[in-house]
Parts: C-alpha cells; sequence; structure tokens
C-alpha cells in the first residue's frame, strides 16, 4: 500500500514543480511550492505509516508537522515579500524584476 | 507486466494535455487539452488499482484524482483567485489521504492550517493585488511551458518508474499498533519528549517570520520613492 501514496505524492510535487517553473503570477509561484508541500507531506506520512521495515511509526507524521511550521511561516514571508513588491512596481510579472538576476 | 507501459502512456498523454491546457501553450486549446488530460486522469485510475489492494481502494483513489484535477486546474488556470480556490480542494484531498494512513491528527492540522489560515492569506493578498479588467497579460501567458512540462514530466516518469519498479520486494503492510495510530494522544506524546527541542525551535522560527513579516510590510516610506523612481526610470 506504500506504492500508491508515493505515485500520489510524486504527482503533486510535480504538478507543483511545473507550474513553480511556468507560472510569471508571483502569488502563484508561491501557491505552487505549498503544493509541493502537500506531496512531500503525502510522502512522509506513507514512509512512516508503511515503513519498509518494522512497525509503523509517527516520525513521518512529526516531521511534516515540522513542514507545516515552515510553510506557515514561507507563506508569512513570502506574501509579505510579495506585497513589497506590488508596491515597488504596481504588478506581479515576476518578469519585472529581471534585472536583479546577474548577469 | 502492463504498468510500464500505463505508466508511460499516463506520463506522456498528462505532459502533452497539460502543455495544451497551461495558459498561452498553444494559442487556443479547444478541447484536446481537457480530452487528452480525462485519458490520463483514466491511465492514473487504471495504475492505481494495478497498485492498490485492500479495501481502503476506492477511497485512495477518488482522492487522487480529486487532488490531480485540482492540482492541473490550480497551475493551468488563468484567474488567481480561481487557482487559489482549487488549492483548496488539493488540501481537502491530502487531507482524505492522511486520515487513510491513520493520521488524523495531522489531517485536522493540515485542514486548518492550510484551508484556515494559509489560504485566507493568499486570497487576501490575491484580493489586495488584484487590478479590474480581467486576467493580466502575465497570467495569460506561461513563461516556456513547454520545456517547464517537459522536464517536469520527465522527472515524474523517473519518479514512477523507480516507485514502481521495486513494489515486488516491498513487505506486506503491517497493521498500526495502537501506538502507530496518529491520534492527539500518541503525537503530543511525542512532541513533548521526543521531539521536544525541535517543538522549541518551532516557536523561534515562527517568532522570526512574524518579526520578518512585520519589518517588511512596514517600509512604506522608501516605497513610494522607489516607485517614484520606477515610473521615471
Amino acid at each position: 500500500m506504500l506504492l500508491p501514496y508515493l505515485l500520489v505524492g510524486s504527482t503533486l510535487f510535480v504538478l507543483g514543480l511545473v507550474g513553480f517553473v511556468t507560472r510569471r503570477n508571483l502569488i502563484i509561484v508561491f501557491l505552487c511550492t505549498e503544493l509541493m508541500f502537500h506531496g512531500i507531506i503525502v510522502n512522509l506520512v506513507a514512509f512512516g505509516r508503511y515503513p519498509l521495515h518494522g512497525a509503523p511509526t509517527l516520525d513521518g507524521q512529526i516531521l511534516a508537522l515540522f513542514l507545516l511550521t515552515v510553510a506557515a511561516a514561507e507563506a508569512a514571508l513570502g506574501l509579505a515579500l510579495v506585497t513589497l513588491l506590488f508596491r515597488y512596481r504596481g504588478t506581479l510579472d515576476a518578469g519585472a524584476w529581471t534585472e536583479l538576476k546577474e548577469e | 507486466m502492463m504498468t510500464p507501459f500505463v505508466l508511460l502512456a499516463l506520463v506522456t498523454l498528462g505532459g502533452i494535455g497539460l502543455f495544451l491546457a497551461m495558459p498561452g501553450g498553444r494559442g487556443a486549446p479547444g478541447r484536446a487539452a481537457p480530452l487528452l488530460l480525462a485519458i490520463a486522469a483514466a491511465l492514473l485510475i487504471a495504475a492505481l488499482v494495478r497498485l492498490t489492494a485492500g479495501p481502503r481502494n476506492a477511497w485512495l483513489i477518488l482522492l487522487a484524482l480529486v487532488g490531480a484535477v485540482g492540482a492541473v486546474r490550480m497551475i493551468t488556470h488563468a484567474q488567481p483567485v480561481y487557482s487559489a480556490l482549487y488549492f483548496i480542494l488539493v488540501a481537502v484531498s491530502a487531507t482524505g489521504l492522511l486520515v487513510l494512513m491513520d493520521a488524523g491528527f495531522l489531517a485536522a492540522a493540515l485542514l486548518i492550517i492550510y484551508g484556515g489560515a494559509i489560504l485566507v492569506t493568499y486570497v487576501f493578498v490575491i484580493m489586495l493585488a488584484q487590478q479590474s479588467g480581467g486576467p493580466r497579460p502575465y497570467d495569460r501567458q506561461a513563461r516556456e511551458p513547454a520545456l517547464g512540462v517537459f522536464c517536469g514530466f520527465l522527472i515524474l516518469s523517473a519518479l514512477a518508474s523507480y516507485i514502481t519498479a521495486g513494489g515486488a520486494a516491498l513487505p506486506p503492510p503491517a497493521p498500526a499498533g495502537e501506538a502507530g495510530i496518529g491520534s492527539v494522544a500518541n503525537v503530543g506524546a511525542l512532541l513533548l519528549t521526543e521531539y521536544v527541542v525541535g517543538v522549541q525551535l518551532a516557536g523561534v522560527l515562527l517568532l522570526a517570520a512574524m518579526v520578518g513579516a512585520i519589518a517588511i510590510a512596514r517600509r512604506k516610506a522608501a516605497l513610494e520613492e522607489g516607485r517614484r523612481h520606477w515610473e521615471v526610470g
């Protein structure tokens, strides 16, 4: 029963990755990181519930709980930065900030 | 062995369908993208039916399908608000998957934190930054959709083939004993004994994030100057 959960988790992760690299709206880009977090959470809990050796443990769920904490902190900081960038340029386009990259 | 072909067809059709469905992928995709994605969803069901066994598999397949559809609609929708709403669908389906894996407390926490806190913040910011008059050009045209979808589904095909290749060697799933059930009592006891340092560190992290967010959001005077500079220059 481990395999279908891993398949679902990797599907969610890859869809989030595709959205992360292709979308240009800064808010959607951050939303796609949350989608990747969901894939990882499903994987972590699946590995804890159906371990390769031994009895099921709760370690995967604890790790996922800490991941939730990091996701909440990331959302707060990321959205604060996005609103700051929006107030600078009046647009959410990630392409408006291309001069930040190194030449 | 049928599964590799199912997975290959699933990844290929899903990738093409997703590329056609991306905003600006191929102009007017018409009916091709939904059709391809529907075939890919049917193949996903077939692959999951092959992989699952046991009484809970119908729920698993349903939740997986809802999550995949929500994720695809989320990354292809041109309206940010609808993307956020479809993400709630993904969060609900992930919650259901966690419930199936006996992780009740984590499922409740996920739904409360994502559906209740993070998504509300996202929708609030989207409303704050939303200009009137339809989707913006940067929402209607994705950046390098072909390359992004190709690389993403290359990774997915590698992951899926790796996952399914070792399936026969897996031990049969053990029933989660009393200690393996993710109830509030079990998770709480573990958090306050073995992982107590991690809980403290998480508190410090949240405090730092809060201070940082307030510090970033407070900068007002410099902002007007920056915008003037951008408009002039």
